[in-house]
């Protein structure tokens, strides 16, 4: 009988720390999503760490020099972007004051009515129907622009936290799994070495991937002059995480603007084909060299991973959607495997 | 006993341990070539881990990670269901090296005898190891490859004497048949 009460009590009091993490965690998601994006960027950077260890140098001064050179790079990016970014925020914002929208939809209109001939006579109406869009569309600029506060927080804490990651992130681990109980303990490491395998490639070769279209279609969408094209080139890069949709919205997204601007059939080709040569190029040359195949994500997989994400944590959360996936994927197979290898299931 | 008085006074003064673990360290055959710099580079990717009395290791036909070196305490090596003891290990003794390199399964299991006090030296650990100090890396991996091509030779040599009164055996075993026919 007592053994029956303390047993219930255990579990109500297991229930209740339970209960008391979960709030905990949901409560500092904030915090718990700049760790994750910490850790992600720490882990991205570590074989530049242990290259420049193996050179000589010592973990701490391998960190040192990482951090000035990336510093040099974020300086040389922001000197360059920022008055661009600016410009185009800025412009954006005043494209969204209505005095010139009517005449852009009357743009896309009619070069839809070019080229869909079916369309021809019929009234589309399409400035009403986007008007609400338009609305939309500056919410959730509002909305961003909202976020933008706890961003300039990550600005600051993020680069702070890779540091110490990069730096210690070797023995931190160490000391975690000497937590971890004698029974666990080499399946534990076996586990982590293997999950480091997988990953390392794959997180570290979507990054590079995202990188190089980004820069791809930055460039490219500056020598077609289209407008927002920095906006564009980054939007095209995180979204070429996701396959079939990512590199096609890249593209749309870039189509539509040229049409919100120009309206010139012939520029929107030019944009199309630009977009088409980066894939090209991705496809065959960066893809193979630099993705891992290990990790195969189904496409409906990531995209609901996205929506999960974004409905957590925002416009982080959908940004370390993908790479949260993969991880979990890989994790989860792994530690299955090597349960059963340890017969412990 | 003076084993016990001098592992007593350990706890209380943390340079005593460091030197001690390098004096173990340094008896373990894959350590040889080190330095003392090198010896501490390797320490601080050990792992050091405490069983209590009866406390299993790993076991057999588990995958192996890596090895054990025993910092102090004693450490049963037995194979088979029912335990067969094969070896007692204690301080400075080492097992389970041959994780290292092929990462199989445990040809036997061991378990603590007393409280003991083990480092683990792994697999993926000697990996990065060779991956940012390779000079340290080198001299690990060839004191391992001469470990196992000695073992090699022993074998060899066990192969051709067990080869040579087999067919020792054998030839008896024809006599004596020829012997009865006759």
């Amino acid at each position: 009988m007592e053994s029956t009460v303390s047993r219930f009590l255990k579990i109500v009091l297991v229930v209740a720390a339970l209960a008391a993490v979960i709030w905990l965690l949901s409560a500092i998601r904030s915090t718990i999503v700049l760790l994750v994006i910490s850790a992600l960027l720490a882990y991205i950077l570590d074989p530049f760490a242990s290259y420049l260890e193996f050179k000589g140098l010592s973990r701490t001064t391998a960190t040192i020099i990482i951090f000035l050179a990336l510093g040099g790079v974020v300086f040389t990016i922001f000197y360059f972007l920022v008055p661009a970014l600016s410009h185009e925020i800025t412009s954006l914002q005043k494209g969204l004051d209505g005095k010139t929208t009517s005449q852009l939809f009357d743009n896309i209109e009619s070069f839809i009515k070019e080229t869909i001939p079916l369309l021809k006579g019929q009234q589309l109406n399409l400035q009403a129907e986007m008007q609400k869009g338009i609305q939309n569309l500056a919410e959730s600029l509002f909305a961003i622009l909202v976020n933008l506060v706890p961003l300039f927080t990550s600005v600051i804490i993020i680069p702070f936290a890779v540091f110490f990651l990069l730096k210690d992130g070797r023995d931190m681990k160490k000391h975690l799994v000497s937590l971890v109980p004698n029974r666990y303990f080499e399946m534990t490491l076996n586990l982590l070495h293997k999950v480091d395998i997988q990953l390392g490639g794959y997180l570290r070769g979507q990054f590079l991937d995202s990188t190089i279209i980004g820069v791809l279609a930055i460039g490219a969408l500056w020598i077609l002059d289209v407008p927002y094209f920095v906006l564009i080139g980054i939007f095209a890069g995180l979204a070429n995480m996701i396959p079939y949709v990512g590199p096609f919205s890249g593209a749309v997204v870039a189509i539509f603007t040229v049409l919100f601007s120009h309206g010139s059939g012939q520029e929107v080709l030019y944009v199309a084909l630009a977009f088409l040569i980066i894939q090209l190029v991705d496809n065959v040359l960066v893809q193979p060299l630099v993705l891992a195949r290990s990790v195969d994500l189904h496409p409906l997989t990531i995209i609901f991973a996205i929506i999960i994400g974004g409905q957590f944590f925002g416009m982080i959360g959908m940004l370390v959607a993908v790479p949260a996936a993969g991880i979990l994927k890989v994790t989860s197979i792994e530690a299955y495997n090597s349960a059963r290898r340890f017969n412990l299931i | 006993m003076s084993d016990e008085a001098l592992w007593a006074n350990i706890f209380k003064q943390k340079n005593v341990v460091k030197e001690n673990m390098f004096t173990v360290l340094k008896r373990i055959p894959v350590f040889q070539d080190l330095g003392y710099k090198e010896l501490r580079a390797v320490e601080r990717i050990l792992h050091r881990r405490h069983y209590k009395r009866d406390e299993v290791i790993f076991r057999e036909n588990e995958p192996g990670v890596g090895m054990y070196i025993i910092e102090h305490g004693k450490v049963h090596i037995t194979v088979g269901r029912e335990n067969k003891l094969l070896v007692l290990l204690s301080n400075g003794d080492f097992f389970g090296e041959m994780a290292l390199i092929l990462s199989g399964k445990r040809t036997a299991s061991a378990i603590a005898h007393e409280e003991t006090s083990l480092l683990g030296f792994f697999q993926p650990d000697l990996f990065n190891l060779m991956e940012t100090n390779p000079k340290i890396g080198n001299k690990i991996m060839f004191r391992l490859s001469q470990m196992i091509a000695e073992r090699l030779r022993l074998g060899t040599l066990e192969n051709r004497q067990l080869k040579a009164r087999l067919n020792v055996l054998q030839s008896e075993l024809e006599t004596l048949k020829k012997g009865k026919k006759e």
